[in-house]
C-alpha cells in the first residue's frame, strides 16, 4: 500500500537547506517538530495545497492537491482530517454545529444520520454535555477536542495536527494524540496521523511511531 | 505624480471588486446540493438582520421625510402660488424615485454593511476563513454567496416598503393639509408610470449588488490581525456610500430618473 503522505523534494518557502523526502507509514504516528525559521509552519497549509512551496511538493493519497480544480481540491480536503493551528471554530455557532458543518455541506447523509454521527462524535472527544455552547463558552481543551471532532467528522484515514498542543497540559495532549489516531489494528493505529509543531511534550513521545526535527539540514530522526 | 498613483490603486481596488463579484456569482456553479440547505439557512438569516430588522426605522424615516416634505408642499406651493399639482411629481420622482432608493441604501449600509465587513475580517482573524477552506467549504458559498444574495433582495424588498409607506405618510400629511384623499391619489397616480416601478426596481437590484458584495469583498480582504476589523469597517462603508451615490447619478444621466 503507498504511503498516505509522500514528500518530494519539498523546499518551503525561504528554506536554504537541502530538499526534504519523506514517506509516512500508514497506520502509524509521525511526528516533525521544528523551529519557528524551520518552516513547520507551512507545512500542513503545503500540504493541503493552500501554500506554494518553494520547491518540490507534498502529495496525498497520491494527489498532489495543487495540481486539482479549485471544486475538486475542496472535496479532496474533506477526505484529510485537519486539526489546525489555533481552533478555527465558527464563533457563531455551537460546539455542535460547528462539528455538524462539514457533514452537512459535504455529505449526502440525511439530517437523521447526521446527528447520529455527531452523537457518537460527541461522545467519543466528551463533548456531549458542552456541545450547546459556544466557542468562547468553553475551555481551551474543549475547544481543541471540538476542532477534533470536526476533523474527524468523514472519519479521515489520516490525520494533520497543525500545532496541536499549544496551550493544552500533557494529559489534555494525551487525549488528543489518542482520539487522533483511533485505536489500535494489529497493523497500528487506525488512523495514519502527522503532528506538526514547534515542541512535544514529553509526555506523549511514547504515542508516536517516528519523531523528527525539521532543520536547515533536513528532516533528523529523533529518539 | 501622487494623483495619477491613487487613481491606479482605485481602478485596480474596482477590477478587484468586479472579480470577486464574478466569482461569487459563479461559485454557485459548483456549490455542493448538501450545501445549498446550509447556505439557504444562512441567506434566510441574513434576510432577516437585513431586511425584516429594518423595517421599523424604513417605516421612521420614510413616514418622517414624506410626511414632512408633503405638508411642506402643501402649505407652502398651496397658500403662496396655488400650485398644489407639484405634489404628485414630488411624492414620485423626489421621494419615491430617488430618495426612497438613496435612503434604503444607506440604512442597510449603515446597519448590515458595517456588520457583514466586520464580521468577516473578524473571521479571517480568528481563523475561521482558513478552517473553512482546510475542510473543504469554499468561503465563497459559506460566508458571501448568501450575503450577496441577500443584500440582494434585501435593499429591493426595502425600498418598495419604503416607496409604500412614503406614499401612506404623504396621504396623512395632505389630509392633515386640508386636501381630499382623492386629489391626493389623484396627483400622485397621474404621475406614476410604468418607469417609475421598473426603474425602482431596477436601482434596488443594482444598489443591492453593491451592498451585498463591497463589505463582504474588505471583509475577506483584511490580512488577518485584528487592527484591519475597523478598517475594513470603514472602507466598506466609505466605498458603498460613494458608489451608491455615483450610480445614483448615472442613473439620472441614462434613464432620466
Amino acid at each position: 500500500m503507498s504511503a498516505p503522505l509522500r514528500i518530494e523534494g519539498l523546499r518551503v518557502a525561504g528554506g536554504t537547506g537541502p530538499a526534504i523526502d519523506f514517506e509516512l507509514p500508514s497506520h502509524t504516528g509521525v511526528s516533525i517538530v521544528g523551529e519557528e525559521t524551520s518552516g513547520i509552519d507551512a507545512l500542513a497549509r503545503i500540504a493541503l495545497g493552500r501554500r506554494p512551496p518553494a520547491d518540490g511538493r507534498i502529495v496525498i493519497f497520491d494527489t498532489d492537491i495543487r495540481a486539482l480544480p479549485r471544486s475538486d481540491a475542496l472535496a479532496f480536503r474533506r477526505r484529510v482530517g485537519y486539526l489546525p493551528a489555533g481552533d478555527g471554530l465558527l464563533q457563531n455557532l455551537t460546539l455542535r454545529d460547528n462539528i455538524a458543518l462539514p457533514l452537512r455541506f459535504g455529505s449526502d447523509f440525511t439530517d437523521r444520520e447526521i446527528d447520529g454521527r455527531l452523537n457518537v462524535l460527541l461522545a467519543t472527544v466528551r463533548l456531549t454535555d458542552a456541545a450547546r455552547y459556544r466557542p468562547a463558552q468553553v475551555s481551551d481543551e474543549q475547544r481543541r477536542r471540538a476542532t477534533l471532532a470536526r476533523a474527524l467528522a468523514f472519519d479521515p484515514k489520516l490525520v494533520l495536527l497543525d500545532q496541536p498542543f499549544v496551550g493544552l497540559t500533557q494529559r489534555a495532549a494525551r487525549d488528543i494524540v489518542d482520539l487522533a489516531r483511533g485505536g489500535e489494528t494489529a497493523d497500528g493505529s487506525r488512523r495514519t496521523v502527522l503532528a506538526l509543531g514547534h515542541s512535544l511534550p514529553h509526555a506523549i513521545h511514547s504515542r508516536f511511531e517516528r519523531r523528527f526535527r525539521l532543520t536547515s539540514d533536513g528532516l533528523i530522526p529523533l529518539g | 505624480m501622487a494623483l495619477l498613483q491613487t487613481g491606479t490603486r482605485r481602478l485596480s481596488t474596482l477590477g478587484a471588486l468586479a472579480r470577486f463579484l464574478f466569482q461569487t456569482v459563479s461559485s454557485w456553479r459548483w456549490l455542493p446540493r448538501a450545501g445549498r440547505r446550509v447556505v439557504n439557512r444562512v441567506y434566510l438569516t441574513q434576510v432577516w438582520f437585513t431586511a425584516l430588522q429594518a423595517v421599523p426605522l424604513i417605516i421612521v424615516i420614510a413616514g418622517i421625510i414624506s410626511f414632512t416634505v408633503i405638508s411642506q408642499a402643501v402649505t407652502q406651493f398651496g397658500s403662496l402660488i396655488g400650485a398644489t399639482e407639484v405634489i404628485g411629481q414630488l411624492m414620485i420622482i423626489v421621494i419615491v424615485r430617488e430618495l426612497g432608493p438613496l435612503l434604503t441604501a444607506l440604512v442597510v449600509v449603515s446597519r448590515s454593511g458595517t456588520a457583514v465587513a466586520a464580521e468577516l475580517a473578524t473571521n479571517k482573524v480568528m481563523g475561521e476563513v482558513e478552517a473553512l477552506e482546510s475542510m473543504g467549504i469554499d468561503p465563497l458559498h459559506y460566508l458571501v454567496l448568501p450575503r450577496f444574495a441577500a443584500g440582494v433582495v434585501s435593499t429591493t424588498s426595502l425600498i418598495v416598503v419604503f416607496d409604500i409607506v412614503a406614499i401612506v405618510a404623504g396621504l396623512v400629511a395632505a389630509v392633515a393639509s386640508d386636501m381630499s384623499s382623492e386629489r391626493y391619489f389623484d396627483l400622485v397616480l397621474q404621475n406614476l408610470g410604468f418607469q417609475d416601478v421598473w426603474v425602482t426596481i431596477v436601482k434596488g437590484m443594482v444598489f443591492g449588488t453593491v451592498l451585498g458584495i463591497v463589505p463582504s469583498f474588505y471583509g475577506l480582504r483584511s490580512r488577518g490581525i485584528a487592527t484591519d476589523v475597523p478598517v475594513a469597517s470603514s472602507r466598506a462603508v466609505v466605498t458603498s456610500i460613494v458608489t451608491i451615490f455615483t450610480l445614483s447619478a448615472l442613473f439620472v444621466v441614462v434613464l432620466g430618473g
